[in-house]
């Protein structure tokens, strides 16, 4: 529940919480994932900025910064800080939309790059999301950029990563297709642009994929995410970084 | 003339059968592979005028008809970047299709650039609209998309972001609109233009932008 | 060694599991997805200094690919390829050679040995700086495109194939690179050149062409600043 006294400069949205998802569809999977959400009088959509497809026209559209879950003026400062350092080092983008209006409209939602789009109903549970997966949130979905460290920051897209928590409705993205790697026990190693986002007891470490700096630059893997512990781990069956790689290679 | 999409809907490929004697007419460049037996040959669809018009509106100038000549073949054809392709019989009031999606239609199809009224729709982006007309019924265009496909059907107005749109039916009535509320919203937002569609009709939606995957994906490769 | 290809074909990517400690497998460089920590990775140039530089100049290929080995039975691994789209795999019997596009190579077991084939006096790929790859041997190859991977079992009546869209044939075919149509369509048609490939065997198509998405990028490019 929500008391305007505690909220600091936050509004505080409050939904009902019966435990059922959101009214939504998503079509056109696994590789060209597109949502459409059913809002009701009053319900507000957040998206990542740049992603509406489609929207009835009794939607409106209000542009707001990605300012995390924390309240108050000082940790706004903080997160506008976060926000323009991941602009430069790349990831998500600063700017999130929201979508509401006084009757019922759908809207339709579709990430940059192609891939799937999964549905998560959070009830409290964490899950950390790499910075470009995050595409909508409905409820009281708290959405923190965690900073990796100065080894990731050799990982560009790996510098920042997202925690999300709280109660709603998530939906996150991945770049190609999604697989998961359950572990329990032992170790995995995933490279970083191939990492949608863990969940559950697992420890992540950030290193180089060979050992010493020439098999780094020599392997063609740059940084690669180790986990241990136990957990399920989201891969995509794609990496921007490859694209890239790809392209430039065409263009000689 | 049969025509099958295959890998759909991410590589998809037209895969068009022709019988002895038929032909179709393809994009410039959209050709991946055809039987022996085909004859190729390059025109100017409606003589010089409606050549200049067609590189005026953004399609390629020229445009290739495949024939059969010499009995059966097949011809594959597939636009550039991943996404779905749909062959629709064209209704009699026309479809209007977005320059780039276009990929082929039957020979008897009358395909032109529409000049007035989408002057201001992609803003410079070099993409026009173009109209395809039947002359009767049972003749097709091919288009293909930027991801998947998806019809929406439209009954009252819909908002469309700009770079999403494929093709539509000419019964809908359209305008240009900012997506937000006042300028600098729709300049931070990520949104642009929206266009507003009205009426009753279908339209064409692809899943992915464009522009958006070119600006995030191009930014990081060598300058030029 | 077990494999599945998944999220064929718009995503393709493999899984490979090593059935027991020893097992090898030979990856292009950037194509690894994830795999178990237990496996040992070796960065190498394969066929000596001389063999890496000869792929690197000729084929395509960067120099440097990564040998993982299985320790223990059980361990998994995967690939897939930089682009979006289509993967596909043959196992070699020795009964026949793949022609392989030389930006295509994604996997191979160490049995199977790759050389490079000269493939520009005959216009293949003109201006693309591919080559085409020879594997033989014996075992599993995987390759990958942009694109969807189409196969054509070309028989007596041929097939005409755009060169940009080609990714690989068996050694039973033969092929002709010209233009097709007369001079007019050359310059005007908008379809370059392209190879007629004749004899017996299957020939690897892919639904979309990379010089394509390149020349859609290109207006987006950052401009130089003076």
């Amino acid at each position: 529940m929500c008391d305007p006294r505690h909220t600091g400069g936050r509004v505080c949205l409050w939904f009902p919480d019966s435990g059922e998802s959101m009214q939504h569809q998503i079509t056109h999977g696994p590789s060209f994932s597109m949502l459409r959400v059913d809002l009701n009088p009053g319900e507000t959509l957040v998206a990542e900025a740049g992603s509406m497809v489609a929207r009835s026209e009794s939607l409106q559209m209000a542009v707001k910064l990605n300012a995390g879950g924390s309240s108050g003026f000082l940790s706004k400062v903080g997160s506008l800080l976060i926000a323009i350092v991941r602009k430069f080092i790349g990831g998500e983008s600063l700017i999130v939309n929201h979508f509401s209006g006084p009757s019922a409209g759908s809207i339709w939602i579709a990430p940059a790059m192609s891939g799937s789009i999964l549905h998560r109903r959070l009830q409290g549970e964490k899950l950390v999301l790499s910075s470009g997966a995050y595409v909508a949130s409905v409820g009281n979905v708290d959405v923190n950029m965690k900073f990796g460290g100065l080894s990731s920051i050799l990982a560009k897209e790996g510098a920042f990563m997202l925690e999300v928590g709280g109660q709603g409705d998530l939906w996150f993205n991945s770049y190609g297709g999604i697989e998961t790697v359950d572990l329990n026990g032992g170790t995995y190693i995933v490279d970083n642009g191939h990492l949608v986002g863990y969940e559950g007891n697992l420890q992540m470490t950030m290193t180089t994929a060979g050992k010493g700096l020439m098999s780094f630059a020599a392997s063609g893997e740059g940084v690669v995410c180790k986990f241990s512990g136990s957990g399920r781990i989201y891969i995509q069956s794609r990496n921007v970084e490859s694209l890239i790689g790809y392209v430039t290679r065409l263009l000689v | 003339m049969n025509i099958n999409v295959l890998y759909r809907p991410g590589m998809a490929m037209a895969k068009v059968e022709l019988q002895h004697g038929e032909a179709i007419r393809a994009e410039a460049g959209a050709m991946i592979g055809m039987s022996t037996s085909l004859n190729m040959q390059t025109g100017m669809t409606g003589g010089l005028g409606g050549g200049l018009k067609r590189m005026f509106g953004g399609e390629s100038f020229f445009q290739n008809t495949y024939t059969a000549h010499n009995g059966p073949g097949e011809v594959l054809l597939a636009h550039s970047l991943p996404g779905d392709i749909e062959v629709m019989e064209i209704p009699q009031s026309g479809l209007f299709i977005q320059s780039t999606s276009y990929i082929a239609s039957h020979p008897a199809v009358n395909v032109a650039t529409e000049v007035g009224g989408f002057k201001n729709w992609f803003g410079g982006e070099g993409l026009f609209v173009l109209r395809a007309t039947a002359s009767g019924p049972g003749q097709s265009v091919v288009f293909g998309a930027f991801g998947g496909i998806q019809m929406l059907p439209c009954d009252g107005s819909l908002l469309i972001d700009n770079g999403h749109l494929v093709a539509w039916d000419t019964t809908l009535t359209h305008s240009l609109v900012k997506s937000g509320s006042g300028f600098i919203s729709s300049f931070l937002s990520g949104e642009g233009l929206a266009f507003r569609f009205q009426g009753r009709g279908r339209i064409w939606i692809q899943t992915r932008n464009p522009k958006e995957f070119g600006q995030s994906i191009a930014s990081r490769l060598p300058p030029v | 060694m077990q494999f599945e290809i998944r999220q064929k074909p718009d995503f393709a990517l493999a899984r490979i599991q090593f059935d027991a400690p020893g097992e090898q497998l030979l990856v292009e460089a950037s194509a690894m997805v994830a795999h178990d920590g237990g496996l040992a990775m070796e960065t190498q140039m394969q066929g000596g200094l001389l063999g890496a530089a000869k792929r690197k100049l000729l084929g395509g290929e960067s120099v440097f690919q990564n040998t993982f080995t299985a320790t223990a039975p059980g361990q998994s691994l995967w690939v897939a390829p930089g682009a979006d789209g289509d993967m596909e795999q043959v196992i070699l019997n020795g009964g026949y050679d793949v022609m392989l596009q030389s930006g295509a190579f994604i996997a191979s077991v160490p049995s199977v040995s790759l050389d490079t084939q000269w493939a520009g006096a005959k216009g293949f790929f003109s201006g693309n700086g591919l080559f085409l790859l020879r594997a033989s041997g014996h075992g599993p190859l995987f390759f990958g495109t942009y694109g969807g991977i189409h196969a054509v079992d070309v028989g007596p009546n041929g097939y005409i194939c755009d060169t940009g869209h080609i990714i690989g044939f068996t050694s039973g075919l033969q092929y002709n690179v010209r233009k097709l149509g007369g001079l007019k369509n050359l310059f005007l048609s908008g379809e370059g050149l392209v190879a007629e490939f004749r004899g017996q065997g299957r020939l690897w198509i892919s639904t979309r062409n990379a010089t394509g998405l390149a020349a859609f990028l290109q207006p987006f490019r950052p401009r130089k600043s003076n």
